[in-house]
């Protein structure tokens, strides 16, 4: 590849100017004359029978605008993937949080008042909040017509399971458990909606899926999806968490029956309650391997809690069943997955979708495993790592892989070898690997990929056009960079225009770690499509052919002669004459290599590059009070190629922070089936002190299906988080720990346990 | 509910606004004057997205009662440069601490209350002055590093403004 001027520099955010001088207008920030304030009434109970509503004190009170309620929406079942799904509570509440009516109202203090006017009458039923207990003979059903609360049930089989557990020199065998976690996006789910004239209802909203939303929310309107724009603004975080969301359509129902745009902003409580958080995962495993290390066999099983609705669940743990088996040469593996109703806010997806869950438990295990070896674990994991250009058990094509070379560089920075010779009481040092995808083919089953539009104006000015979504990763700039390079124009000549569902190309959104790499190839696509037709334009005016002209830094030249040369911009001004006014616009799109799994043996090639990685904790745990401190981290990551070095660092230590976060401190609590710490005075995430320095390493073995050799990094830099601190804290204590997350008081319960082993 | 007459000085900018008494200073900043770069995070001042500067010293605007700072100067994330960007809005901007940027505003106004006091605070006292600011994309490592980094260079340009 030829030098690249713009790819693989550090810039700064193209939108961080306005981030940084508060000019930047946030979803939450967004106003429209008439406007009004929405508030959601939502259940006070776990599961209930709905007997009345009574809106009409809310409908009387001065300046309320609109009361809905189910009775006002079109009584359409939807979802994005299983149809359990109404805008409202129809009959019944099935979690503490389920929507049951909301208000519109001139001021958010009339709107609070009015939610207060409205009267509901309940028969509380009995609920059941773990999926074990929901999974039990007898249970409450949280659907009736779902016998078991069994929501969906995935089997995956490959090679001769039972011969080669039986044929193993070891088996481990253990429960594992990881819980609910709450994504935390500093700015909470919000929307402004307003309808034209002819019924189109606009949808400002901070959300992941834009296109893909839209066809969810046009069933559940009973509208053509072409009645319906999402438009996305700059936003606060996602994290998985913003995809689906009553929230939206509750909006867009206010709007309709007030005839106002209406803004609706969750409290934090609310988003705690309604929102999507991670699915809280059961495990069974074995794992097998000979006496020399080598992996032999793996078989779980996993139970996830969906909570009252499907969202996309499901999918999850069908992810935490087999995708980590392409981590290692595997050979045989069996999983068996059911998702499980239960009365708690829907869990969807957060960041390793259900990849991490499946990762903390296989990289415990691979410890467990190393231990019965005498094997050191990084050696455990090199012997046993995917390397390039293998296909994996389920018939995954690993293009490139740098697992090796993460764990032996993240080994040589964390100064491993002798850390774990040179044993201080109480300090451990802990490793993890992880894999994972660029994009997931069985996600969204029409097709798969990336498309773009580069427009080209009078003055040289190139916009970028796609259909991902920058939720403050950075993916925006990652695009930026993409096109720049291709165009040979300078960052600042581009602009990203935000996601437009009238006018962005039908992009399926940022998730599974694939914007970079779909979205990339993309615009990248666009980029090519665009510059050529500039190219025809310069070559005429340098009189030369297009194949000897060059465009670098804003400039068109002859390759031969640099000297003679035209701007980029006096091109676009000469083309848009030529063409009598019409821009230059680039178009073009990237289908993947990759293929939909059999529906039978689930095997087939899901994404167009795999990424990995390998991270290693430091603890420190006081042997008083079971409190534990990360106190350093180094995380290897195999990124194919850094777009942007500094926003990969970046995207690796908010991951790390994050799954430090779930490690030690996160949990959502219930009591009585209500969760009972929805606010950050209660649910603490990480602060500045939790997290410890992390030095960062890029391993970059420029992945043949990536734009310009990326692959992502979003997820990976989270997956092998947990495992790490824990396989840490075994090194620390001799506990190991099987349920997440690890606080004090089990920490310091767990090692008196191991105190009075020792001593029995 | 009567409105209360209430004069506050924002960026250096007189306003004579009439609100009811129950009202909070984040809610006056973001719909009364429009300056919406203070963010509403979590409402019960544990994210610090709402932080202002008042008399120079950082409170959370989402626990202060508009009512109770009458009189008072307030800075905001609109008025800590002026027309120029402030020093550490650059080093923001450079060192890759801004991501999503909702905790962004607050995490500045914290950080230009310390460089205020402390011209070159030592990494635990920017870790101490920033605990209250929760941040969910950057693992705080940048934020501390851009903080740090332009210590010295806040000093000078401010010597100079003098």
């Amino acid at each position: 590849m030829s030098q690249l001027d713009v790819v693989g520099k550090s810039f700064p955010q193209i939108a961080a100017q306005g981030k940084a001088n508060g000019k930047t207008k946030f979803v939450t920030d967004l106003v429209l004359p008439r406007m009004l304030y929405g508030r959601v009434l939502r259940s006070p109970y776990a599961h209930a029978r709905i007997r009345s509503i009574d809106t009409r004190r809310a409908t009387a009170l001065a300046g309320v605008k609109a009361v809905v309620t189910y009775e006002d929406t079109p009584k359409i079942k939807f979802g994005p993937r299983s149809e359990d799904w109404t805008i409202f509570a129809a009959d019944k509440v099935r979690f503490y949080g389920d929507e049951v009516a909301a208000v519109a109202a001139v001021d958010k203090d009339t709107a609070e008042e009015a939610l207060e006017l409205i009267q509901v009458e309940y028969e509380e039923l009995p609920h059941v909040i773990s999926p074990l207990d929901a999974m039990k003979p007898g249970a409450p059903l949280v659907h009736e017509d779902k016998p078991g609360n069994i929501a969906a049930e995935f089997k995956i089989e490959a090679g001769k399971i039972d011969q080669a557990l039986d044929e193993s020199y070891v088996v481990y065998e253990d429960n594992f458990y990881t819980n609910q976690v709450y994504q935390a996006y500093m700015e909470p789910m919000a929307t402004l909606a307003d309808v034209d004239l002819s019924g189109r209802i606009t949808i400002w909203t901070g959300t992941q899926i834009p296109n893909m939303m839209r066809m969810t929310y046009a069933k559940a309107l009973g509208m053509s999806p072409d009645n319906i724009r999402i438009v996305v603004p700059e936003y606060g975080g996602a994290f998985g968490g913003k995809m689906e969301n009553n929230i939206h359509l509750v909006a867009a129902v206010l709007a309709q029956k007030s005839g106002q745009p209406v803004k609706l902003v969750n409290t934090r409580h609310d988003d705690f309650i309604s929102g999507n958080p991670r699915v809280p995962m059961h495990f069974d495993i074995k794992l097998g391997a000979t006496r020399d290390g080598i992996l032999t066999a793996k078989d779980v099983k996993v139970v996830g809690a969906a909570g009252a609705r499907l969202v996309y669940s499901q999918v999850i743990v069908a992810t935490a069943c087999y995708r980590v088996d392409s981590l290692y040469r595997f050979k045989n593996v069996r999983a068996k997955g059911y998702t499980v109703y239960t009365n708690t806010v829907p869990t969807a997806c957060f960041r390793g979708f259900g990849n991490s869950q499946s990762t903390f438990v296989l990289e415990s295990a691979m410890d467990e495993l190393a231990v019965r070896l005498k094997i050191d674990p990084a050696e455990l994991r090199i012997k046993n790592g995917i390397g390039p250009n293998e296909t994996s058990v389920h018939g995954w094509k690993i293009a490139s892989s740098g697992l090796r070379e993460c764990v032996i560089k993240a080994s040589e920075a964390a100064n491993w070898n002798q850390k774990m010779k040179n044993k201080t009481p109480y300090k451990g040092i802990g490793l993890s690997c992880c894999n994972h995808v660029s994009g997931n083919r069985p996600f969204a089953r029409e097709f798969d990929g990336g498309s773009g539009i580069v427009r080209i104006g009078k003055d040289g000015r190139v916009s970028v056009f796609h259909g991902e979504s920058d939720m403050g990763q950075g993916q925006n700039t990652a695009f930026a960079q993409i096109v720049a390079e291709r165009l040979g124009v300078t960052m600042d000549m581009v602009n990203v225009a935000q996601v437009d569902t009238d006018i962005s190309p039908f992009g399926l959104g940022s998730f599974a770690t694939r914007g970079t790499l779909m979205g990339g190839n993309g615009v990248l696509a666009a980029a090519k499509n665009a510059y050529d037709q500039m190219a025809e334009v310069a070559a005429e005016l340098l009189k030369a052919s297009t194949d000897n002209i060059q465009c670098r830094k804003g400039v068109f030249f002859i390759k031969d002669s640099p000297e003679t040369r035209i701007s980029f911009r006096e091109v676009a001004s000469q083309a848009t004459i030529k063409y009598h006014g019409a821009p230059i616009v680039g178009t073009g799109f990237y289908q993947p290599p990759t293929e939909l799994p059999d529906p039978e043996t689930k095997k087939g090639n899901i994404s167009p590059a795999y990424p990995f990685g390998c991270q290693i904790a430091e603890v420190e745990v006081d042997p008083d009070t079971g409190q534990v401190s990360v106190t350093n981290f180094v995380a290897a990551h195999d990124v194919g190629r850094a777009i942007n070095p500094m926003a990969t660092e970046g995207q690796i230590q908010g991951g790390i922070a994050q799954g430090l976060g779930w490690t030690l401190m996160e949990n959502m609590a219930y009591q009585d089936g209500k969760v009972i710490n929805s606010d950050f005075v209660d649910y603490i995430v990480p602060s500045c002190f939790d997290v410890p320095d992390i030095k960062s390493i890029l391993v970059e073995p420029i992945e043949p299906n990536g734009p310009y050799g990326a692959k992502g990094i979003g997820e990976p830099a989270l997956n092998p988080t947990m495992a790490a601190i824990t396989n840490a804290i075994y090194n620390a204590t001799g506990v190991r720990i099987k349920e997440l997350p690890v606080n004090p008081q089990k920490l310091l319960a767990e090692m008196k346990k191991r105190d009075k082993q020792l001593k029995g | 509910m009567n409105h209360m007459p209430i004069r506050l000085v924002v960026n250096g900018e007189d306003y004579h606004l009439s609100i009811k008494p129950n009202r909070v200073l984040l809610d006056v900043l973001r719909e009364d004057l429009e300056l919406t770069g203070t963010k509403e995070g979590c409402g019960l001042g544990k994210c610090g997205a709402c932080t202002v500067l008042l008399n120079g010293r950082p409170v959370h605007a989402c626990l202060t009662l508009a009512l109770q700072v009458d009189g008072c100067e307030i800075t905001t994330i609109e008025g800590i440069g002026g027309k120029e960007m402030h020093p550490l809005q650059e080093s923001f901007i450079e060192k890759g601490a801004i991501q999503c940027g909702f905790c962004t505003p607050g995490m500045i106004n914290t950080a230009k209350a310390l460089l205020d006091q402390n011209a070159n605070p030592s990494e635990q006292e920017i870790k101490q002055a920033i605990a209250g600011n929760l941040c969910r994309c950057t693992g705080y490592n940048k934020i501390v590093d851009a903080i740090q980094s332009c210590s010295c260079k806040s000093v000078k340009k401010e010597g100079e403004h003098k």
